[in-house]
């Protein structure tokens, strides 16, 4: 079976990066707040040795991470599913069938909002891991797919399809 | 809607929703140890008493007004359901998506032949249903009408290996029952519950103990003396253990008629379970040590489990807790299960050995350096280290040897353990998600793990190789994509 995998925006990296940033900053802030309260504690490695596996973590998370993770993350349409390609290091490819959908939903954070971005979830009747949420697409393609798969699965040849 | 009929459940049903209330409260019993901790240090002794009664009256006053305000109606084709003092739902259940039904005789509803009945939806919430203080018939032709009313599509749910349909009973004599109690494990639950007391709290060390050594300080000086009371206690705790289970599956029956599977159980409390065979979505055998020292097995089957029950379900789980290798290779027969000796297990590659003998092999080492740090002499931490190697690795090898998988006839079934045995089927075109999972040591080695998302629960099958992985992944969905048979 030949997929046509579909790339996710570029912009989905920053996206990333910006996630990265906002994460670092509050593990940061977390730690100089440690140091502030606490300048007692002997046992606490001089702030150097804390400072520079940050930025080097930062700075590998920001370029190398997101990167890789862009560079892997697609989708694709199968005729009976729809297939997603996520991870930077550990990396997953989810099939969901169509038939086993129950429902569709386009998600927007703040930050996704702030980019044009969004994400479109299909939600299964699986246990926790098997909704299937493909990241970093434009608002309006999300909603082009989303409308698509609804019509699909809404001509399904079965009479015995559920739509909770 | 308007021509629903709303029904107020009988007086007696206020003592079904205070032990539901009590129920809420052991179940919440850890979200509010703070809170008792609190009570239980100071030292105003009204408090815990105020308390204590506070909350008591609490239960029984909310438990009056959850029966006053709890109606229900049936329909046709559903149950509808008012509930809440202050938030109110108004619940509407399709029969045709109830996945389970039980019928639970409460010991203090049976005087007054009222039955409880408790079935669970498909929902995402995964709302279970209780509606307590119906007549027995009514509940039995409820469950009847709910159990039917799935069967509409009546050409698509027989399977090629469809089960037979007229009524077969199989019964469980007091000696396979009193087996059951044997192989269940609730001995280490009943330790739990009577170590934690004595774990919390200075009232065990400051009052007990004391007591203890004053009136038993002759034990000290008998070590027989102390060594049987010992022994007494765990063999009280292993009756209680038991006797626990053999109330609950006191005189099991399971009846299997036109694709419906019921289960009936109990002593005081009488349960029976059913649900219809299409709904059916993992059949899990487990063999524990014991029950493999008394060669039986025990048998449970899932249905569509939603995310937020799947932990707390176990009670309502249909389960078979005791079966011969006979009434074992009956029970495949009839759900459909390929027969065991036509069956071709596949091992995975030996190449998933690899990571954990690298660990295996770090951890003797660290064994034997521990060892020989803390004054072992060098000869005996080197065997202590060689031993603990040689049994860790050959348990890696025995879990290796162990772990099988096979497809047949549309079932996906997986076996592993070195000691105890776990078998899991799924009917593979109910599962909902195939996952290719590569960590980057699986890509290095140029392998993948398939995990199957079903609806009760996720397996996955360890190191495929990649391309044989994704070229199954795309096999599976494609073969579920095109199955319009009914799955849920």
């Amino acid at each position: 079976m030949n997929l046509l995998w579909q790339a996710v925006e570029p912009s989905y990296k920053t996206y990333l990066q910006l996630v990265v940033l906002i994460d670092m900053v509050f593990l940061a802030i977390a730690v100089i707040v440690i140091y502030a309260l606490f300048p007692e504690w002997q046992w606490l490695p001089a702030p150097l040795w804390i400072g520079i596996p940050w930025a080097v973590l930062t700075l590998i998370m920001a370029f190398i991470w997101s990167a890789r993770r862009l560079q892997f993350t697609a989708y694709a349409r199968s005729p009976e599913a729809v297939l997603l390609r996520r991870g930077a290091l550990w990396q997953s490819t989810r099939a969901v069938p169509l038939n086993r959908i129950q429902h569709v939903e386009v998600r927007q954070g703040a930050l996704e909002r702030l980019l044009g971005l969004a994400h479109l979830v299909l939600y299964t009747a699986g246990s926790s891991g098997a909704d299937l949420s493909i990241p970093g697409l434009q608002l309006a393609t999300a909603e082009t797919i989303k409308n698509e798969l609804i019509l699909t699965i809404a001509k399904e040849p079965t009479e015995q399809e559920s739509h909770e | 809607m308007s021509n629903l009929s709303w029904q107020r459940t009988p007086l007696l049903t206020i003592g079904f929703f205070i032990a539901k209330e009590v129920r809420d409260l052991v179940r919440n019993i850890t979200n509010l140890l703070p809170a008792l901790a609190a009570i239980v240090v100071t030292d105003k002794l009204w408090i815990p008493y105020a308390v204590g009664g506070a909350y008591l009256t609490y239960i029984v006053v909310r438990a009056i007004l959850n029966q006053r305000f709890f109606l229900y109606a049936l329909a046709e084709d559903a149950i509808h359901i008012r509930s809440g003092i202050f938030g109110k739902t108004n619940l509407t259940l399709k029969y045709e998506r109830i996945q389970q039904a039980e019928i639970d005789q409460s010991w203090y509803f049976r005087p007054f032949s009222l039955v409880t009945l408790r079935v669970d939806s498909a929902g995402s919430a995964g709302k279970e249903v209780e509606i307590p203080g119906l007549t027995i018939a009514l509940a039995h032709q409820l469950r009847q009408r709910m159990l039917a009313e799935s069967t509409m599509p009546q050409e698509v749910e027989i399977e090629v290996s469809a089960p037979p349909s007229h009524t077969k009973t199989v019964s469980f004599p007091i000696g396979e029952v009193f087996r059951a109690g044997l192989i269940d494990n609730k001995i280490f639950v009943i330790f739990a519950v009577l170590m934690y007391p004595i774990t919390q709290g200075s009232f065990f060390e400051d009052t007990v103990i004391p007591w203890f050594n004053e009136q038993l300080s002759f034990i000290q000086d008998s070590a027989l003396l102390s060594i049987s009371i010992v022994v007494v206690t765990l063999a009280v705790i292993l009756f209680l253990a038991i006797g626990l289970t053999m109330l609950r599956y006191y005189g099991l029956e399971l009846t299997v008629a036109d694709q419906r599977y019921q289960a009936r159980m109990g002593l005081f409390t009488i349960r029976t379970l059913s649900f219809r065979y299409e709904k059916l979505q993992r059949v899990l055998f487990q063999q524990n040590i014991r029950s493999r020292l008394l060669r039986r097995y025990s048998a449970r089957v899932n249905q569509l489990q939603p995310v937020a029950q799947s932990q707390q379900v176990e009670g309502g789980a249909f389960v078979l807790p005791v079966l011969t290798h006979e009434q074992l290779a009956q029970l495949c027969d009839w759900l459909g299960i390929p027969p065991r000796h036509e069956l071709t297990w596949h091992k995975i590659h030996f190449i998933a050995l690899l990571n954990p003998s690298f660990w295996v092999g770090l951890t003797a080492p660290a064994i034997a350096l521990v060892c020989y740090f803390n004054e072992v002499s060098a000869s005996l931490s080197l065997i202590v280290g060689a031993g603990s190697w040689l049994v860790l690795q050959t348990y890696t090898v025995a879990w290796w040897h162990c772990y099988r998988f096979t497809l047949t006839q549309g079932w996906l079934a997986k076996r592993q353990g070195v000691l105890g045995r776990r078998e899991t089927w799924y009917p593979l075109y109910k599962a909902q998600q195939i996952t290719v999972y590569q960590s980057p040591w699986l890509r290095l080695l140029g392998y993948a793990n398939l995990v199957i998302h079903s609806a009760a629960g996720t397996e996955v099958i360890k190191y495929q190789p990649y391309e044989t992985a994704v070229a199954l992944q795309a096999e599976w969905i494609q073969r579920i994509g095109t199955d319009t048979r009914r799955w849920m």
